[in-house]
């Protein structure tokens, strides 16, 4: 019955974005609770499918778009688990910005454009269709673009937003070549489609899979991450993600969180086929993913802003995805499982984390942590509730982000037996990063003395509960679920028309049998990190599982990290001052404040020199060369009758001479003719 | 069934021509029923219109000058008809967003309803004769209004409108000549009907392939120079900078679709009988229109001149969709031309108000107006947004459908530049919309405001459609699809489609 | 009777010097005289023929001339009055405002 109206999941924050845009501006709080309601709505009608569905059915609803194309609707374990992800984390953000953007002047047009980035975020998740879903997946863009420059006044928030758009824009450019691709090749089958059934949609492409030809499948394949990496903000596309915290720190939440730059991990986990069946498909992934989750480490530990060091820690966690799915080359769908988890789970914490930051922000009125420290004196609440979030982003044992990540670096080493070690080391040493730079955040923030003078206050409660429930899940939503996400996740691609045996030929991947049927997998990944050993029994010849201290290793780099960041960072035990480990003048940490030096090589250099200067010598050729011709022929023209018009002289007697001689000439000419006999 | 509805709809706003032109004041008012009238005419075309049939539809002909062949002849077909419906659409909207003209009033109303007579004449007419004349007379209207509303350099801008169309115009006549005296009817006569000269084209016998290269590439030049494309597009951008808005918006929206209509109209019927060198130098003209186009607009100071090279670059993508000769492409090309239509208006209608309200459009010297005109913001970045192909909104269905299409026959790497062209579209749409609209007011502008409503109005109602057109395309690409099947086979003529 | 080709010989002559004043005069109202012989030169051609032939046709066709280059005359030396009120002088040299 929920099923019917699958559509309200939309259409609910579509109409709260037009409520609030049209009438918002008469409304109390410009309207925030239309936009409450109307994701906590879509949460309802989520839970109702997820009531009706689980565990083993998916909705399809399909109608006629125009030309080839449909606009329909998919919710399969994938979207599923997705919808409910993002429902439930916007609502509880939409619920906090009611108190952060309170007073605000612009809070009706945030609140209208908050709802559209919740309703294209989502529908972009139960599409069914691949345009349909770059549809959303653009104005996914659009709102992100509206809401990083929502305070337009400032210049920054206008360059962010800018920045943010153009940058996803470059990955978007590619994606759409990849549908473009995809769709051509598809057409060249000339499929006998069934009524109903259109050719981007997700099941006819699963199902035709093996008709493409493999080299065509890698560059679609490319395409398709490439507008993830655009998205996710995975390397070298990253560099609008820090900007985008010129925006509300809800704004931030929402976009690190639950909806953007999860959009790319989707994408790929949704075309998980299509990239396992790829030739080098998921080397790719799997390479862009690794290397991003230690490059953003590495900038994460240096930044001094607090929103700045979540937003790289995101684009970390996001590599950690990518490199989950990447190493599903190695393990099959369970990496989409396990990649999933670890979104999930990654969304409940870093909302936590963003929110908190944004209660600290509240109070504080800065971003900066070097004036901060000491603020747990005044903010229990959002201490202990950050505290969790950090915990579980550094994969402390038994929080949601241990089981998470952990598990990604537990088939990274499958992976590593089998294919490649790279990934895993990259993941291990970023493992290790993230647990230091997520201390030294909250060690700066919440400990030691207060280094400013600030607004000394907790934040009101319509903000602090979003918290609390965040933290509930941030601590509890690893251990409680995983078994079942992973059983439940396993049998999503079951639902089609494909063949994973089959597709890791066309990969070239060679696995040792099984894996072609991951289903069994999940079920026996049952002890906490132990999902490892179940994916090591299914793998057949891999013998009974990882060696101990692979199994414990995570919990040595998190502890570890978290150790070391208390050294540098914790007042109470304080043995390194981190200014002193190396000196100002260290061409490494120069790198590493100035963030690699992207800005300079991506504005200053391509932006400003490449592009704008091509644009420069273009407009140089049109004005020179291309209308130059014809202004050149235009004054050749008047040059020329500038000399003929001299034979009009104005003075009488030149023309009575010159009409004499013509009457004389002509005479002569004439009396000629006669005499020769011509006339 | 309305009966002489074409003839109604390009006699209306003659007649509302010249009333107005004698109603001095009250000019607006004539102008706005004799575009109402048309607007409400081709919308019930549009419910009578049948969407699937491949004739032409409501055809009229007589005779006009029967010693030397022509006649008046007009009719519809999906290729002519989503932009007749642009037409009356965006006359009005101009006239509307025109409603505080002061200068001469009973004459700028005037010239405005003559051009929607020209180009209605255009897309309606099925002989060349007739095609001929009012092609011309679309001219004459934009002459004036330019030469006597324009900004500084409205003389030269005008002059070099005039000329550089005009002689392409010429070009384009002494190919239709020679089409007419080459091909001679059965019973010996000769004829300026447009269908049965392009039926005849397919005919070896008649048009030996060397000759009809020559005719061919006199036909496209006029038609290239019109929408405009690359080497032929510097008339455009000097002549929108010095028009008046509504000059540019009739101009940029109308006008130049009508060269994209004759590519469909004359040039891809005969495309398959002519040399195929023919087929790789559009291709080569289209692409680069794209991507220069894009460009050109990054480098622009001036707002106004960067919507228009955004036109050259949008305008190319029709001419991509045309050669590439697909279903898809020719379908995306034709919906390029109407989204294109309709979605420009607002961005020369946001350069005029600019222009209007603060006094310049140097983007340099603005800032911050969001700040001061929160409504118009919103308008100008949602045309904006339409305009760089944002998905929703008329642009994007275009653009996909023609590099779609286009993918299938073009070479990849031609494509692989046309994406890196959507990137700079992007760009230079987000550049000046941050440093016009956005930033901290500057000083100097605190005392601006909202523009007149009607001015918000029309702007409005743009967008509104390019949602609505975004949203179900399938509104017009039904039309338009049927016509582009029509267009992948011979021409059949008036005759053979049993109409007259 | 004096033979015809006297009279030729006398309009030719006439018609010759006001051509050769008309191309080497510079001053306005010796141009206007050469004119008057051009015009003259061909009314004696006119009469003379008319003298030899059985109708006058001729002669009328001379009094047609005389009228005109009375007007001719009138219109011409107002101009030239006009010029020397403007410029101080009939040196047509010299009034050259709408020449290059």
């Amino acid at each position: 019955m929920y099923a019917d109206y699958a559509y309200l999941i939309v259409a609910l924050p579509v109409l709260a974005f037009l409520l609030c845009l049209f009438l918002g501006w008469h409304l109390p709080r410009g309207g925030g609770f239309i936009t409450v309601l109307a994701t906590f709505g879509a949460l309802i009608v989520s839970l109702g499918i997820f009531s009706e569905t689980y565990p083993d059915k998916i909705i399809h609803q399909s109608m006629p778009w125009f030309a080839d194309f449909n606009v329909g609707i998919l919710i399969d374990p994938l979207a599923l688990v997705m919808l409910l992800m993002v429902t439930f984390v916007v609502t509880l953000i939409h619920i906090y910005g009611n108190g952060y953007m309170n007073g605000d002047p612009g809070a009706a047009r945030y609140f209208a454009e908050a709802a559209l980035f919740s309703a294209s975020m989502l529908g972009l998740v139960y599409a069914d269709n691949l345009l349909q879903l770059f549809i959303f997946w653009e104005l996914v863009g659009l709102c992100s673009y509206l809401l990083i420059g929502f305070w337009y006044r400032k210049p920054s928030a206008a360059a962010a937003a800018k920045k943010a758009f153009l940058t996803t824009r470059v990955g978007d450019v590619l994606f759409l070549a990849g549908i473009i691709l995809l769709y051509n090749n598809l057409a060249g089958l000339n499929l006998a489609l069934k009524p109903g059934e259109y050719l981007l949609q997700f099941p006819v492409i699963y199902a035709h899979l093996t008709q493409i030809a493999p080299d065509q499948l890698t560059l679609i394949a490319l395409g398709l991450l490439g507008g993830a990496i655009g998205k996710s903000g995975q390397f070298p596309l990253h560099v609008w993600l820090p900007d985008a915290m010129e925006g509300p720190t809800t704004v931030s939440a929402m976009i690190h969180a639950a909806t953007m730059v999860t959009a790319g991990v989707y994408l790929v986990a949704r075309m998980f086929p299509l990239f396992y069946a790829a030739p080098y498909g998921l080397t790719a992934v799997a390479a862009v993913g690794a290397f991003t989750a230690l490059f953003a480490a590495t900038m994460g530990l240096t930044s001094f802003d607090i929103k700045r060091v979540l937003a790289f820690s995101t684009v970390s966690q996001l590599g950690f995805m990518m490199a989950g799915l990447g190493v599903g080359a190695a393990v099959g769908t369970f990496a989409v499982g396990v990649s999933i988890f670890h979104l999930i789970g990654h969304s409940f914490f870093k909302a936590l984390l963003f929110l908190c930051a944004g209660s600290v922000i509240h109070a504080v009125n800065t971003n900066d942590m070097r004036e901060m420290g000491g603020v747990g004196k005044y903010m229990k609440w959002t201490m202990y509730t950050m505290l969790i979030g950090s915990l579980s982003l550094a994969g402390f044992p038994l929080f949601t982000g241990f089981f998470s990540k952990d598990e990604i670096i537990v088939i990274a080493y499958e992976y590593g037996t089998l294919i490649n070690f790279l990934p895993y080391i990259f993941l291990v040493l970023a493992a290790i990063l993230t647990a230091i730079y997520t201390f030294r955040m909250w060690f700066s923030v919440f400990t030691g003395k207060e280094r400013s003078d600030y607004a000394k206050h907790e934040s009101p409660w319509v903000m602090l509960g979003p918290l609390v429930i965040l933290a509930v899940f941030a601590l509890g939503f690893g251990i409680a679920a995983q078994e079942d996400f992973y059983s439940y996740l396993d049998s999503n691609f079951e639902h089609y028309d494909l063949d994973f045996a089959e597709l890791g030929v066309i990969g070239g991947h060679v696995l040792e049998g099984e894996h072609g049927a991951p289903a069994a997998e999940g079920e026996q990944g049952a002890a906490a990190a132990k999902g490892a050993a179940g994916e090591g029994e299914a793998g057949g010849e891999e013998g009974p599982g990882e060696p101990w201290y692979i199994q414990i290793l995570p919990i040595i780099v998190a502890i570890g990290g978290i150790l070391t960041a208390a050294l540098f960072y914790w007042d109470k035990v304080k043995k390194f001052d981190p200014s002193q480990v190396t000196g100002e003048k260290d061409p490494i940490r120069k790198m590493l404040l100035k963030g690699y030096y992207q800005h300079e090589i991506m504005t200053g250099w391509f932006a400003e020199t490449v592009v704008y200067g091509t644009a420069l010598i273009c407009n140089t050729i049109d004005i020179k060369l291309v209308d130059g011709w014809l202004n050149w022929l235009s004054a050749w023209v008047m040059g020329f009758a500038q000399h003929v018009r001299k034979v009009q002289t104005g003075i009488i007697q030149n023309y009575v001479t010159a009409l004499v001689l013509g009457v004389v000439v002509l005479v002569v000419v004439i009396t000629l003719a006669m005499e020769v006999g011509l006339v | 069934m309305i009966s002489n509805a074409i003839s109604l709809l390009i006699a209306i706003p003659l007649l509302g021509a010249v009333v107005s032109f004698f109603a001095g004041t009250k000019a607006k008012f004539v102008a706005l029923i004799a575009s109402l009238i048309p607007l409400a005419l081709s919308l019930q075309m549009y419910l009578e219109f049948d969407k699937t049939s491949k004739i032409m539809q409501f055809v009229e002909s007589y005779n006009w000058v029967p010693s030397i062949g022509v006649k008046y002849t007009v009719g519809v077909d999906g290729i002519g008809f989503p932009l007749v419906l642009l037409s009356t659409i965006v006359s009005l909207l101009v006239i509307i967003y025109s409603w505080g003209e002061t200068k001469k009033p009973n004459q700028y109303f005037a010239l405005l309803l003559l051009n929607e007579v020209g180009v209605l004449g255009v897309f309606t007419s099925l002989d060349f004769f007739l095609f001929y004349i009012f092609w011309e007379i679309v001219l004459i209207p934009m002459f004036f209004l330019i030469g006597s509303w324009g900004g500084p350099r409205k003389d030269y801008a005008a002059i070099k409108f005039f000329i550089y169309t005009h002689v392409a115009s010429l070009v384009m006549l002494l190919a239709i000549f020679a089409l007419y005296f080459t091909y001679q009817m059965p019973d010996g006569s000769r004829t300026f009907d447009m269908l049965t000269l392009l039926a005849a084209t397919a005919d070896k016998t008649i048009f030996p392939t060397n000759m009809l290269n020559i005719i061919f590439a006199g036909l496209l030049l006029g038609f290239l120079v019109k929408m405009p494309a690359f080497p032929f597009h510097t008339w455009l951008p000097d002549a929108h900078v010095e028009a008046p808005t509504a000059g540019s918006v009739v101009l940029a929206a109308l006008l130049l679709k009508m060269g994209g209509y004759g590519l469909f109209r004359v040039i891809l019927p005969m495309l398959p009988h002519v040399d195929k060198a023919f087929v790789t130098i559009i291709a080569i003209i289209a692409v680069i229109s794209i991507v220069y186009g894009a460009f050109m607009a990054l480098a622009q100071k001036d707002i106004k001149k960067l919507v228009a090279y955004s036109s050259v670059s949008h305008m190319g993508f029709v001419t991509l969709g045309a050669v590439a000769f697909t279903w898809m492409s020719v379908t995306g090309a034709m919906f390029q031309q109407f989204s294109h239509g309709i979605i420009t208006c607002v961005l020369f209608m946001s350069a005029g108000t600019i222009q209007h309200v603060v006094g310049t459009r140097v983007i340099a010297d603005l800032g911050g107006l969001a700040d001061r005109m929160p409504k118009f913001a919103v308008i100008m970045m949602a045309g904006f947004m339409a305009s760089l192909g944002l998905p929703g909104m008329s642009g994007f269905v275009a653009e996909f459908m023609v590099l779609t299409g286009s993918f299938a026959t073009l070479p990849a790497y031609t494509m692989i530049v046309v994406f890196l062209s959507i990137v700079t579209t992007a760009a230079y749409h987000l550049w000046a919309m941050q440093k016009a609209m956005f930033g901290p007011i500057l000083k100097k502008y605190m005392n601006v405001h909202e523009p007149h409503a009607y001015e918000l109005f029309s702007m409005a109602m743009i967008i509104v459609l390019s949602l609505i057109f975004g949203l179900q395309p399938g509104l017009i690409t039904d039309i338009m699809g049927t016509a582009a099947t029509q267009v992948m086979q011979p021409v059949m003529t008036l005759t053979q489609m049993g109409v007259i | 009777m004096i033979p015809l080709e006297l009279y030729i010989l006398l309009a030719s002559t006439m018609f010759t010097i006001g051509l050769y004043g008309l191309v080497t005069q510079k001053n306005g109202v010796k141009l206007m005289m050469c004119i008057e012989l051009l015009l003259n030169s061909a009314n004696i051609n006119l009469v003379a023929f008319s003298a030899y032939q059985p109708n006058v046709n001729g002669q009328v066709f001379a009094l047609f001339s005389i009228a005109l280059a009375a007007a001719e005359a009138g219109v011409g030396f107002a101009i030239l009055i006009a010029l020397y009120r403007l410029y101080g002088t009939i040196d047509l040299d010299n009034i050259k405002a709408m020449r290059w």
